[in-house]
């Protein structure tokens, strides 16, 4: 019970720390919710291409696109005699044709679309001679294949993890300054509640712990805002993503290779421990029990 | 109840205190004089063991204070009050609220904190001032809650530096004759002052320091500016 009545007390000094902070809270909020934005949508996309990347690169499947003076069923036959191939797919440009109208609702244009094969192969190691060997047909204008397209994915989310966790890390330095500098002020405006309390044998852990709390409050509240930022960018991305995933690679499904509920928690426990960790710092360097 | 063997506190290498030592037993009541700079303020601070000494040992209540943990040292101010020249009263709140700050911190029950906090303002005599705040009182009635706040816990040790720094010559009297008065109860007062008519008006126990020294510690003795010089 009494541990209780602490407890309610150091929600109260919490509450009177976030009122005398006035403006500073929302600055604090402010940055600190860029940070998490920004690292909540690195985190995101990593996680995406990532799954991406696996699902695509152990895909056997390969589209050829043919020239308009071909045949595509004699140009089947002849890539289907390829040892490799197991298994050949026509799909003719009126029928690719119809479905992208009909995804995509484009105006009534000439058809632009080509001939494709959609070509299975036997194994991993058979997907870049095959290609290689489907490029040199004359009948072939273009080959792509998820393999290929997941090796320059995995590059790009390299380069992206690097850059959006460098940008994270100097969002959330620049976010424990301004916390620390806040909750300064704090300790500042109430030195002398600090000094009665630490004079008249109050423990030092129930000095910093509203302190503490306050800054974990900035975390949360900067959390809250940076999931539902993202949240509202996938309502909105996600059916547009879906379709050029989908124009990327027809034969794949896409599956929900998204980890939303992951990244925000991974936003939700970086917001406060960073913001605790703010308070926890600046408490120890400024009270002197 | 109070005891210093041998101590020496130095800053920086200037010498403070100078191989001071003292006894002052349960329920006594002493001023500790001298000139500003002579060590009165440093001695309180090792007191309530905000300073450590460079050598020699500080004891309350038996226990070594060099000794302790710093988790420990919480625990040693809940036996101590401490009485501050500026009161260091809160303004925003009521003087009950004030008085009560520590005790809610602690943890006490309200009840408790109550009756408490309604007792200790009985013995300064601001039993009908708990609603109002710091700033409609005079600086004696601050300085009675002040001490209102330090006996509030129930402490054996009150310390009080400069208590009477602020006030006039007539409430600094009736300030000390209240901690006579908590005294007589059984608590141990120590008081840092420097001043004279006060001292000499209640001829009591006078330790007298000048530059880090104890030069005299008489029982119903004077404070002799002069020995200054």
């Amino acid at each position: 019970m009494r541990q209780l009545r602490i407890f309610f007390r150091i929600l109260v000094e919490t509450l009177i720390g976030l009122k005398q902070s006035g403006w500073s809270n929302w600055l604090v909020i402010s940055i600190l919710t860029i940070a998490l934005t920004i690292f909540g949508g690195v985190l995101q996309l990593t996680f995406t291409l990532k799954n991406v990347v696996s699902t695509w690169g152990s895909h056997l499947e390969i589209s050829a696109y043919l020239k308009d003076t071909y045949d595509p069923k004699s140009v089947a036959q002849a890539v289907a005699k390829i040892p490799e191939v197991q298994f050949v797919e026509i799909v003719p440009k009126e029928a690719a044709w119809q479905e992208m109208q009909t995804t995509f609702k484009v105006a009534s244009l000439d058809n632009p679309l080509p001939n494709t094969l959609h070509i299975k192969v036997s194994s991993p190691e058979a997907v870049d001679p095959v290609a290689s060997r489907l490029k040199l047909l004359p009948a072939v204008e273009n080959v792509r294949y998820p393999m290929k397209v997941a090796q320059q994915i995995n590059q790009f989310r390299h380069f992206l993890e690097i850059a959006g966790f460098v940008v994270t890390g100097a969002l959330t330095a620049a976010t424990l300054t301004v916390i620390g500098n806040t909750i300064h002020l704090v300790i500042e405006s109430r030195q002398r509640e600090i000094e009665i309390l630490s004079l008249m044998g109050v423990s030092p852990s129930y000095i910093r712990s509203p302190l503490i709390l306050q800054g974990a409050t900035y975390g949360a509240a900067a959390a809250v805002l940076a999931i539902s930022v993202l949240w509202i960018i996938h309502i909105n991305l996600d059916p547009y993503i879906s379709e050029q995933l989908v124009a990327l690679a027809p034969l794949l499904s896409h599956n929900n290779i998204y980890s939303l509920m992951q990244t925000f928690l991974a936003i939700l426990l970086l917001g406060v421990a960073v913001g605790a960790g703010g308070g926890f710092w600046t408490s120890g360097r400024y009270i002197k029990i | 109840m109070i005891r210093l063997q041998n101590v020496s506190k130095n800053y920086g290498g200037r010498p403070a205190l100078v191989n001071v030592s003292l006894h002052i037993a349960l329920g006594d009541f002493a001023f500790l004089v001298g000139p500003s700079g002579a060590g009165k303020s440093t001695l309180m601070r090792l007191l309530y063991r905000e300073e450590v000494p460079t050598s020699g040992n500080v004891f309350i209540g038996g226990a070594n204070l060099n000794r302790l943990q710093k988790h420990q040292i919480p625990l040693l101010r809940r036996r101590l009050g401490i009485i501050f020249q500026d009161y260091k009263l809160l303004p925003s709140q009521t003087i009950f609220a004030n008085v009560a700050y520590v005790l809610r911190a602690l943890g006490v029950a309200e009840a408790e904190v109550v009756k408490r906090v309604n007792s200790a303002l009985c013995v300064v005599n601001l039993d009908n001032k708990g609603d109002l705040y710091p700033d409609e009182l005079s600086g004696g009635e601050q300085q009675r809650v002040g001490i209102a706040r330090a006996i509030v816990n129930g402490p054996p040790v009150l310390l009080a530096d400069e208590p009477t720094g602020n006030l006039d010559p007539a409430t600094s009297l009736e300030i000390v004759q209240l901690l006579e008065r908590i005294s007589a109860r059984g608590t141990t007062v120590l008081i840092s002052t420097h001043d004279q008519p006060i001292v000499n008006a209640m001829r009591k126990r006078v330790i007298s320091l000048r530059q880090g020294e104890i030069v005299s510690d008489v029982d119903s003795g004077l404070y002799e500016m002069e020995s200054e010089n």
